[in-house]
């Protein structure tokens, strides 16, 4: 039987841009005047963070949120963990809800490391008696005995972090929210959080993991919940539901009209060398933007010299979806000289094999002098990558990229 | 309601934690530590017994001023301390409010608490003060718990209201001093009730803390009991605003985190 732990029922959330009493009384009863004489409500300074989300998470179940920034997900979490109230609709909770969001919110530095378990412990929903049997294992959690008895303000900022996790850790809740906060630990942080939470799950706990890491969302997750503006795109099964998350990822980025990222601030007089045109293409120069991981992906650069400068230097760099920065290459590392004789030019990068994992991946080139004291020209997001092979969502392979490699057994 | 209550109940823990958390950090780093809980209602009496006494001559029922006027000001201290702190209580947490859920009325409870710790430690002064003016305590001393259980249940009640208000509205933290002030002077703190005009009295009487102050007075030191009819109109006031009290301040709960 189906044992419903967690169930949200169309809630929305109204926010209010600037309204409430933070301006001058001036302008609020300018404003209250304005409202009073078209008898309406602007709809202007009201945005809705959530709108009719619906959804139910039962017993054992690990859910994924994800969505881009600004798509509920916070205030989600917020509604879930009761900080803040719906303005309509309703959710109910069974059992205590723990979030794993705020490691150490509330601990007071004058007070030992000692109080502090019993005040954060507390604000998170244990008795004292619960604290009490705990104390010990939190200590040594934490790794902090010897400084148990000092006050917290003399604690590196590690070491709180260590004991907020490791007071966080036990409370034991039956719902449990985690935020990507907890990515920002060191990697032995990360690993004990991920071990909490392989422990959570066989304890048959309810849980809510926020994420931007898709691959990690695929690998914990039972189901998946994608927000999109506010509202539910999809839930439900892990795979497809990133899959669909990550297409719509991708139909923005490619709809984008790479013809705005040319830096606008930079007139041509400022820019001795100019980038025209980034194409992507194969090796018999044919304009493509899918590839394979196997497969030789091209960028070619055309360029117009508009003014000879000495030694300039092409480089290319990718970002992921989410734009992190994953590498680039340039042709002053591999000693590539530029020709800038001629008004035009082009070069080409070759990348064979192109490694990438599925997923999309926006180029930007850079010209710029060899000491990297003075751009040209620099065009972000002048091209979009799309590499379709084996989905990080079979959990086979994780990352970016696929290594030259293999497996020796000895 | 019942729900609220059963809630509250449920985090009494909690509530005590916080008390101990502004007890021992209260005092951190001062040299005079908790003595500052008694300087305040010390020296005020100090100067209370130099101009009203002193000066303007104003009669304190048989009973020497100073202790008196320490009399009503020790408890005067423990309601304005509790409404000044009760009032700021959410703002002063909102890195809490802001980030995790918890009944937040376990904040303005802690914060009376709190105040009790200092209004015990002044009342130690003045039993040393009963000592050497030899006053003998009378049995009806024992009313004492009645009269601080209303007046506790009324300072929380004032602060569901100013501390709700306090997270949207943040005059209501300048407010309040001045509020506090003046009330100090509407209440029968500096003089006592009987200098008070008859044809003012029933309004006078209106104010819940003017049967509590002359109550204690009246207990402790006259061995009398508190004025009944008029400590039970407080102690309905105080009930009827403490429910409105609660209820709003936990309707208006839900979007602390939004505004604060």
């Amino acid at each position: 039987m189906p044992d419903v732990t967690v169930s949200v029922d169309n809630v929305s959330k109204r926010y209010r841009l600037h309204r409430g009493w933070h301006g001058s009384l001036r302008t609020e009863l300018a404003a209250g005047l304005r409202r009073l004489v078209r008898r309406e409500r602007s709809e202007e300074d009201i945005y809705w963070a959530l709108k009719d989300v619906s959804f139910e998470m039962q017993r054992g179940d690990v859910v994924g949120f994800i969505g881009s920034n600004g798509a509920g997900k916070s205030t989600l979490l917020k509604i879930l963990s009761r900080v803040t109230a719906p303005t309509s609709g309703s959710f109910s909770a069974r059992g205590r809800v723990g979030a794993l969001i705020e490691i150490g919110a509330g601990f007071h530095p004058e007070l030992t490391g000692r109080d502090n378990i019993y005040l954060n412990g507390s604000i998170l929903g244990m008795r004292r008696r619960e604290i009490e049997a705990k104390l010990d294992r939190i200590i040594a959690f934490a790794e902090i005995d010897r400084f148990i008895d000092t006050p917290i303000k003399f604690y590196s900022s590690g070491m709180q972090v260590k004991l907020g996790f490791a007071v966080a850790v036990h409370v034991d809740p039956e719902i449990l929210l985690i935020d990507e906060v907890l990515a920002v630990g060191d990697a032995s942080f990360q690993t004990k959080c991920l071990n909490k939470l392989a422990e959570l799950k066989e304890q048959d706990k309810t849980i809510v993991l926020v994420s931007h890491n898709m691959a990690n969302i695929v690998q914990h997750s039972k189901k998946v919940l994608w927000m999109q503006a506010g509202r539910v795109a999809a839930y439900g099964e892990p795979e497809s539901v990133v899959d669909q998350y990550l297409k719509s990822v991708r139909e923005q980025l490619t709809s984008e009209d790479p013809s705005e990222s040319v830096s606008q601030a930079m007139s041509d007089a400022d820019r001795p060398i100019r980038i025209d045109t980034v194409t992507l293409c194969d090796r018999e120069g044919r304009a493509r933007q899918v590839f394979a991981t196997d497969e030789a992906a091209c960028v070619e650069i055309g360029y117009t010299v508009q003014r000879a400068v000495p030694d300039p230097v092409f480089e290319v760099t990718v970002q992921d979806g989410h734009g992190h920065f994953l590498g680039g290459v340039t042709t002053r590392f591999d000693a590539v000289k530029i020709d800038t004789s001629r008004e035009q030019g082009r070069v080409r990068l070759v990348l064979h094999p192109l490694l990438f994992l599925k997923g999309d991946y926006t180029i930007n080139v850079h010209v710029r002098d060899e000491y990297i004291q003075r751009y040209h020209d620099y065009r972000k997001r002048a091209a979009v990558l799309i590499v379709e092979g084996p989905s990080i969502a079979s959990r086979e392979i994780s990352g970016h990229v696929n290594y030259p490699h293999r497996w020796e057994i000895l | 309601m019942r729900t609220y209550l059963a809630e509250f109940w449920e985090h009494k823990d909690l509530t005590l934690s916080f008390a101990v958390r502004d007890i021992k950090a209260r005092y951190k780093q001062t040299a005079l530590g908790a003595a500052w809980a008694v300087l305040q209602p010390f020296s005020l009496m100090v100067v209370f017994t130099l101009v009203f006494s002193s000066f303007a001559q104003v009669p304190s029922d048989g009973v020497p001023y100073p202790i008196f006027s320490y009399a009503g000001l020790i408890f005067w201290t423990f309601f304005a301390t509790a409404v000044s702190q009760g009032t700021a209580a959410i703002v002063a947490n909102s890195n809490l409010v802001r980030k995790i859920y918890f009944p937040r009325e376990t904040l303005l409870v802690s914060i009376v608490l709190a105040a009790g710790l200092d209004l015990a430690i002044a009342g130690v002064i003045f039993g040393v003060m009963m000592g050497y003016y030899q006053i003998p305590v009378p049995v009806t001393v024992l009313w004492v718990p009645v009269l601080l259980a209303v007046q506790t249940l009324f300072a929380l009640a004032v602060v569901c209201f100013t501390s709700a208000i306090h997270v949207t509205l943040r005059d209501i933290g300048h407010g309040i001093p001045l509020l506090l002030q003046l009330w100090m002077f509407a209440t029968p703190v500096a003089y006592p009730l009987s200098v008070v005009p008859a044809r003012l009295l029933p309004i006078y009487q209106l104010n819940p803390m003017t049967p509590i102050i002359d109550g204690y007075r009246r207990v402790i030191l006259h061995g009398q009991p508190p004025d009944l009819p008029a400590l039970a109109t407080a102690t309905v006031i105080t009930l009827v605003l403490l429910a409105l009290g609660y209820v709003f301040f936990k309707r208006a709960e839900g979007t602390f985190a939004d505004v604060i």
